[in-house]
């Protein structure tokens, strides 16, 4: 009940134009692919808005974006990354690579420095030197490139475990032996999918599907083992000689 | 309160509250209780009343127990579902058992729903909304079959069937649709099931099973996890670490048996006649 | 009504009826008149050279700038109204360090390009009332060298705003002379040494003084970057001729 003390004063509303829309989005990268994925479900409270809201986009044959906060915010800024990388394919007749894509997004971040998007973005993909790449970025444009980087809801129970399993944190190596720089793609993959099953046992935003996107370098001899795959789509746009696939699996509805 | 004594009075302590107020208004986060998010229904059919609930306890968006029960044990014929904060639901019932208990024991009879109800609003009013239970209460007594529900401020509701918890629009919605008088034990069992089904998809504060109670005039049935379709799915790694992962910074190994030496000093046996 | 051709060259936005604008058409005409400067593309680099007028004795030569670094991959040599150019530099400067700036990476040797030829359309722009910001066309053309991931490239842009990929290109007043002897020349595996002498040999032919160090100036663009010949290494180009 309000009390009648604070009513007898001047009362201050202000408009929130931010909601958080719950999920979670990862990205890992080997040495000759990266997987970039994401839950599918966006919520509001205890609410379920959709089952079905992608978070991961493909920008280009090489680049995959995903994004997680403010869904709204989200989309928009994705709508607005592809507006400029097609203003760059006409201006300079050529795909932006990884890292000027990367950059892009920086500078797009921080020219809204004091009404920011209030998404957390992971761009994934493959750069020229034809190696796999992740840049992480916070929502006003401070980015760095990572092996691997976990965001959103579930990041605090998400990102441990990628620390223990990716880069081997707090576990010694056994006598003359070292642990691999690079996992293989089914490793990574398997961990992917055990993250977000996890996730979804222990976090109440996270569920309802599951969304890799796996992006291949040149001759990457990972090819056909995915193509064989069940459930995996090619979306690759044209004839680069990067390819793009999407996997999905369904997660736990409750 | 000020004075310091070895005799702890009954009932709540409330000797940190005005520190705790400065703390929170100094911007200082109070500790997060864990809440029962929850989907908690009731329903009346012909012989009696069913009771449903969800499983699933969270501490803010975290799921804390995937299989907690929250159907609560008052008499043998009568049950409460609890929604809100944990402690206060599991206590509040607790409490309110035990004193039904004494009542039965005073008076010589079984005690009603409505003595329970009275009991646990009383209860609840007198702490003014800061005990945060939210309760479904259902059993059969001499009266018949009998339906409440009480918020946390203490107001209760009679009625014939009830949701309660986070999940209350989306298990009600079914109610709505579904509901009829004077429906068969089966029936009615298969729609609090949708209800609270409906609960544990829709609403992310409820999940994982679905517990449900059965209470008629003769027989009370608790059927734990009467529904589990939210089995854990198989890991696609096994996550087993080498003996030796673990580092260390120090090894000292330290015998754990003590050695004692016994000298006997003489002197008679000990008379265990 | 007054159909001649005087009547149509004044206002820069105004077509004569046989489709001319004839203020760019004079524009162009300036840049005949200026010094010459010769861009040569190689598989290594591109070399530009110019030919610097010392009008006086008294004239320090070394304060005649006729090439410029526009970024650390861009190079450009000028030929007509050189003051005019400086707008042009300071645009494709900016262009390029916006692009660094906003992209991680160079900028290619034609979108440069491109930025300076939307500029030399600008003129007799105006939004709303405003007066507009250039009155006339620039009266200067630029040989834009540069090394991108195509490869070397070399661009010729005019007042018009038109550009061009050329593999050896001579602008100025002995252009046409310099031209043909470029065309002569030029061929698909001409070395980096082979292009700076050549340079100076055609530059030779149509000055009208006496090259030395002191009356041409020298640049390259090569892998490791953008480079103003100094004058020793100029001299030892001369000495080689």
């Amino acid at each position: 009940m309000p009390d009648m003390n604070s009513l007898a004063h001047p009362q201050q509303h202000q408009f929130n134009p931010y909601t958080e829309n719950g999920g979670t989005i990862l990205a890992i990268a080997g040495e000759d692919f990266t997987v970039i994925a994401g839950d599918t479900r966006q919520s509001e409270g205890y609410s379920i808005q959709t089952r079905y809201a992608p978070k991961v986009f493909r920008l280009t044959d090489k680049a995959v974006l995903a994004v997680n906060g403010f869904a709204a915010d989200g989309n928009m800024f994705v709508k607005k990354v592809r507006q400029r990388l097609e203003w760059y394919r006409h201006a300079h007749a050529k795909d932006m690579p990884l890292r000027a894509i990367a950059r892009l997004i920086q500078t797009m971040l921080y020219a809204r420095r004091f009404f920011p998007f209030y998404v957390y973005n992971i761009l994934g993909g493959i750069e020229e030197d034809g190696s796999g790449a992740v840049y992480s970025f916070d929502p006003v444009g401070s980015y760095e490139r990572e092996a691997c980087r976990a965001a959103g809801a579930a990041q605090s129970l998400v990102q441990p475990f990628l620390d223990n399993q990716i880069y081997f944190k707090n576990q010694t190596p056994a006598q003359d032996t070292s642990h691999p720089v690079h996992l293989p793609l089914h490793s990574v993959l398997a961990l992917v999918i055990d993250s977000f099953t996890g996730a979804t046992e222990r976090h109440i935003e996270v569920g309802d599907g599951l969304e890799m996107y796996v992006v291949l370098a040149r001759g990457n001899p990972a090819l056909q083992s995915l193509q064989d795959l069940p459930g995996a789509e090619e979306v690759t746009g044209t004839q680069a000689e990067e390819r793009v696939f999407v996997i999905r699996r369904d997660l736990k509805k409750d | 309160m000020a004075t310091s004594s070895v005799y702890t009075p009954a009932g709540f302590n409330f000797s940190n509250q005005i520190r705790n107020t400065f703390l929170q208004e100094r911007g200082v986060p109070l500790p997060k209780a864990t809440s029962t998010g929850t989907t908690i229904v009731g329903c009346l059919f012909k012989d009696g009343v069913v009771l449903g609930a969800d499983t699933r306890a969270t501490e803010g968006d975290i799921v804390a127990d995937k299989n907690c029960e929250k159907i609560h044990y008052i008499t043998d014929s009568i049950r409460c579902c609890g929604a809100g904060t944990a402690a206060d639901t599991e206590f509040t019932t607790a409490l309110i058992s035990s004193n039904m208990e004494l009542h039965g024991l005073s008076t010589g009879r079984k005690p009603q729903v409505v003595t329970a109800m009275t009991m646990l609003k009383q209860m609840l009013f007198r702490y003014q909304g800061h005990v945060g239970a939210a309760l479904v209460l259902g059993g059969v007594d001499a009266t018949g079959p009998q339906l409440f529900t009480i918020h946390p401020h203490g107001s209760t509701d009679k009625l014939p069937y009830v949701t309660m918890g986070s999940g209350s629009l989306a298990a009600m919605a079914v109610f709505e649709s579904g509901w009829q008088p004077n429906m068969t034990r089966d029936d009615a069992l298969n729609l609090v099931k949708a209800a609270v089904a409906a609960g544990i998809f829709n609403d992310l504060g409820s999940g994982s099973n679905i517990d449900a109670c059965i209470i008629t005039a003769t027989h009370t049935e608790m059927l734990r996890n009467v529904e589990t379709p939210n089995e854990r799915v198989q890991k696609e790694r096994r996550y087993v670490f080498r003996r030796g992962t673990t580092a260390w910074k120090t090894e000292s190994v330290r015998k754990l048996i003590v050695n004692e030496e016994t000298t006997i000093i003489g002197g008679d046996a000990m008379d265990t006649s | 009504m007054f159909l001649t051709r005087s009547e149509y060259d004044r206002g820069v936005n105004t077509f004569s009826p046989e489709g001319r604008l004839f203020q760019v058409e004079y524009a162009i005409e300036a840049i005949k008149l200026g010094s010459t400067a010769i861009g040569i593309r190689t598989p290594e680099g591109v070399v530009l050279a110019v030919e610097k007028r010392v009008q006086s004795p008294l004239l320090e030569a070394s304060s005649i700038e006729k090439i410029m670094e526009i970024d650390g991959h861009l190079g450009c040599a000028m030929s007509g109204l050189t003051a005019d150019a400086r707008t042009m530099i300071d645009h494709a400067r900016v262009t390029a360090q916006n692009h660094r700036f906003t992209f991680d990476e160079a900028i290619k040797v034609e979108s440069a390009t491109q930025a300076v030829c939307d500029l030399a359309l600008r003129f007799g722009e105006s939004v709303h009332d405003e007066e507009a910001m250039m009155s006339r066309p620039f009266g200067v053309a630029l040989l834009i060298a540069g090394i991108d991931e195509i490869g070397p490239q070399l661009y010729h842009t005019d007042p018009s705003g038109t550009f061009t990929r050329y593999d050896a290109k001579a602008i100025g007043s002995g252009s046409e002379a310099a031209q043909s002897e470029l065309q002569d020349k030029w061929h698909k595996q001409i070395t980096l040494k082979e292009a700076q002498v050549l340079t100076l040999r055609v530059l030779k032919q149509v000055m009208e003084e006496k090259l030395d160090q002191h009356n041409v100036q020298l640049a390259q663009v090569t892998p490791t970057g953008f480079e103003i010949l100094d004058e020793t290494k100029l001299q030892e180009v001369i000495e080689a001729m």
